[in-house]
């Protein structure tokens, strides 16, 4: 048997009423005490799906025909199915949950999985987080169920088959085989063959069994007593690392959300140390009483694993949102989530020693994180060079943020020659210009209405356009005029190609 | 080459020395610097006189921090000139800002790594940086050992330590080449000594040095065509 976590805690999450629960929440139910029950075609009739609480106790049930219900209760309300409407209120459902854990797996069509190892002292122990949310659901008008225990499968039973809040893997034995997730055929062959209960098929033996009733049966079993593992696929890919807070009384402000964030990040560095990790990109979601969850992300250009650095970043970031965030009834719980970590080499953090007085690289790029974070990544930005002809293509900018590697170290020329202005207009910008020789550089020109003398020009310096891009080819002149101001001027097409030739400037040199 | 050593030039007497060694020399340690155009058209060569007193420095960040207006104004940075320039592009980092108060905040940001040099470059549109707000700028420096050039088209009340006007001067390169590039530098205003000066400068790249032309050069160049008049005249003076 794989060795399985030995701590693992699941709280499985049990809906039974899930679609006429919806139904009443919208509205669209009768506001009075008559019975109400969902129903479906099935196998060419129709049949109930769902039946209320009222139905319920009138003797209505599950898989009873439409038919038969309407003859026991003429004044039930029947409204169709609409599976996926209540797919929807599941999810809902499941992100409100994850205020809880960040590991929330939807089990439909009626239940939940939370992943709770290690959260549950947040709420108070474990009894307490299932009591809240059986509360809090209820308040919502929702009538569930829920159970802890260390493997999903015996929490998804107990939630179903057990009314007393505390069992343990022993009180599995006692539960009857449908428990254990088979669907009905496969049930319905258990109990032909004797097994009613799950500690009878516990007991029986594998080898001859298992051909019988099915692999299914068996993995169900082991899974459910923590023997097998199971795989379960989350709502959203859990972070990495991440440190939650329920507070007693809703916050409100920016402070308040940044007092909390002493504790989130002090929580998060603590499990990066032990990882020898950085976070790279994180998210803070607060949790709205209103059942509405703000994400905040923020980047970092280097794995940081400070709590001063990381507050500073989220202060920032909440200036600029505070506005928008709008906890009109207030934040009950937040999560710092480490979206994407990275190792941190330690041995060459402590070999950066800088000059005194000079600034080191991690305090630079923490100072790119501040102003990326309150200015977009966007309008942050470091040069790139790539070894392209075309001069616009020649170079570009990279976020602050991103992880790609430094502009190589180009070097002056070492004739002084200055080839390339230090400003570039994008796009180019036409003038009108004279040249005496058709393909020379032009003797004066009009930029911004002004005209200018040429005093000096180098040139040409062709550049062949990029031809998938249909770009003409260019004539480069670096050009001084009388006053000494200097431009990068190209005139567009070969000579002869075009009636009249087009100039443009493309850049400025001091 | 590290940052020069701060002159003490109250001790030394070097309050006298008017040469554009000693000016340079007094900028290096003072936070706060405005450089101008001279004129209209002279943005350029203003940004090229920043630079280049930036790469002499060779600080361990440049900070160009500009208004989102003065980058298509005046054309956005480009990396592979600004290298040619002498600009260590590994410590370049650019914020195009969308206002002015991004822009100083940017810049304030920017000056609190030790060492760094932050271009506040602001556009045209919008009055000069008032004295508040230039006395902010001076403050963040001093406190991080930091510079800050402050590029703005027109000059405002300032807290700065030197005021600049700079334009382009005539290049000396043999025939029609184009030398290396050319500065014509007013010191409009000194708070650490003498101004009313005017420098005529050669940027040498490669060696990341301003170095200061033969005087006969500049009188003649002047004289000859007239262009430095032209540069006073538009500078209103």
């Amino acid at each position: 048997m794989p060795a399985l976590s030995q701590n693992a805690r699941w709280l499985a999450i049990y809906l039974p009423r899930l679609a006429t629960d919806r139904l009443k929440r919208s509205g669209r139910a009768p506001g009075d005490d008559r019975p109400l029950a969902i129903y479906a075609k099935q196998a060419n009739a129709y049949q109930l799906t769902g039946v209320d609480k009222r139905a319920s106790e009138l003797g209505l049930h599950l898989a009873m025909s439409l038919a038969d219900a309407r003859a026991i209760q003429p004044k039930l309300e029947a409204v169709e199915a609409e599976p996926e409407e209540d797919a929807r209120a599941l999810d809902a459902i499941a992100a409100w949950c994850e205020r809880f854990t960040p590991i929330v797996v939807i089990d439909p069509p009626e239940g939940l999985f939370l992943d709770i190892t290690g959260c549950a002292h947040l709420f108070g122990g474990e009894d307490a987080l299932r009591d809240m949310i059986v509360a809090r659901l209820y308040a919502q008008g929702f009538g569930a169920r829920a159970a802890v225990a260390p493997s999903p499968g015996a929490a998804w039973a107990f939630a179903r088959y057990v009314r007393k809040p505390n069992a343990d893997l022993e009180a599995l034995a006692a539960l009857p085989v449908e428990a254990l997730r088979l669907d009905p055929q496969a049930a319905a062959l258990l109990r032909r063959l004797g097994m009613k209960t799950i500690g009878q098929l516990k007991d029986a033996p594998r080898s001859a069994f298992t051909a019988r009733a099915g692999e299914r049966a068996m993995l169900r079993l082991d899974q459910a007593y923590g023997r097998a593992r199971e795989a379960l696929t989350p709502r959203r890919p859990p972070p990495p690392v991440f440190a939650l807070r329920r507070f007693l009384e809703p916050i409100f402000t920016t402070d308040a959300i940044l007092h909390v964030m002493q504790d989130l990040c002090a929580d998060v560095v603590e499990k990066l140390d032990i990882r020898g990790a950085g976070a790279r990109r994180l998210a803070l979601v607060l949790f709205g009483v209103d059942g509405r969850d703000r994400v905040i992300s923020v980047g970092v250009s280097r794995p940081e694993r400070e709590v001063k650095a990381l507050i500073r970043l989220f202060r920032e970031k909440l200036n600029v949102v505070a506005e928008n965030i709008d906890a009109e009834f207030g934040i009950e719980a937040a999560r710092l989530d480490v979206v994407h970590l990275a190792p941190i080499a330690e041995a060459a953090r402590e070999l950066v020693v800088s000059e005194e007085g000079c600034a080191t690289p991690e305090q630079i790029s923490g100072i790119a994180d501040i102003l990326s974070v309150r200015l977009g990544a966007k309008r942050v930005l470091r040069p790139q060079v790539h070894e392209l002809h075309a001069p616009e293509r020649a170079s570009g900018w990279r976020s602050a943020l991103s992880e790609t590697k430094d502009a190589q170290a180009l070097k002056p020329p070492a004739d002084g020659v200055q080839r390339r202005p230090i400003r570039l207009f994008s796009p180019a910008q036409p003038i009108e210009a004279l040249a005496t020789v058709p393909d020379g550089p032009p003797i004066r020109f009009r930029w911004r209405r002004v005209l200018r003398e040429v005093a000096r020009a180098e040139g040409p310096e062709r550049i062949g356009g990029d031809w998938t891009e249909g770009d003409a080819t260019r004539d480069y002149y670096r050009i001084e005029d009388r006053e000494g101001r200097r431009y990068w001027l190209y005139r567009e097409g070969l000579y002869g190609e075009a009636d009249t030739p087009r100039w443009y400037v493309h850049g400025l040199f001091a | 080459m590290s940052p020069r050593p701060a002159l003490p030039h109250l001790v030394s007497g070097s309050t006298l020395e008017t040469g554009f060694a000693a000016q340079a020399g007094r900028m290096a340690k003072a936070a706060l610097h405005e450089i101008g155009p001279a004129g209209p058209g002279a943005e350029a060569a203003a940004m090229g006189f920043a630079l280049a007193l930036t790469a002499s420095w060779n600080p361990p960040a440049i900070f160009w921090a500009g208004e989102e207006a003065a980058f298509s104004e005046e054309g956005a940075p480009y990396p592979v000139g600004l290298a040619q320039y002498g600009i260590d592009l590994s410590r370049l980092i650019v914020i195009r800002a969308k206002k002015r108060e991004e822009t100083l905040w940017a810049a304030e940001q920017g000056l609190a790594a030790p060492g760094a040099v932050v271009l506040c470059a602001l556009g045209a549109r919008g009055k000069a940086l008032d004295l508040k707000a230039s006395r902010r700028l001076l403050l963040f420096a001093e406190r991080n050992r930091s510079r800050c050039l402050l590029l703005q088209p027109e000059a405002g009340p300032s807290a700065a330590w030197t005021r600049w006007r700079i334009a382009s001067a005539e290049s000396d390169g043999i025939d029609h080449e184009l030398g290396a590039p050319a500065f014509r530098a007013e010191l409009a205003r000194s708070r650490a000594g003498p101004s009313g000066q005017t420098f005529l400068l050669d940027w040498n790249a490669h060696a990341r040095a301003l170095a200061e032309r033969a005087l006969a050069g500049d009188l003649s160049a002047a004289t000859r065509d007239g262009s430095f008049e032209a540069v006073r005249a538009r500078a209103g003076r």
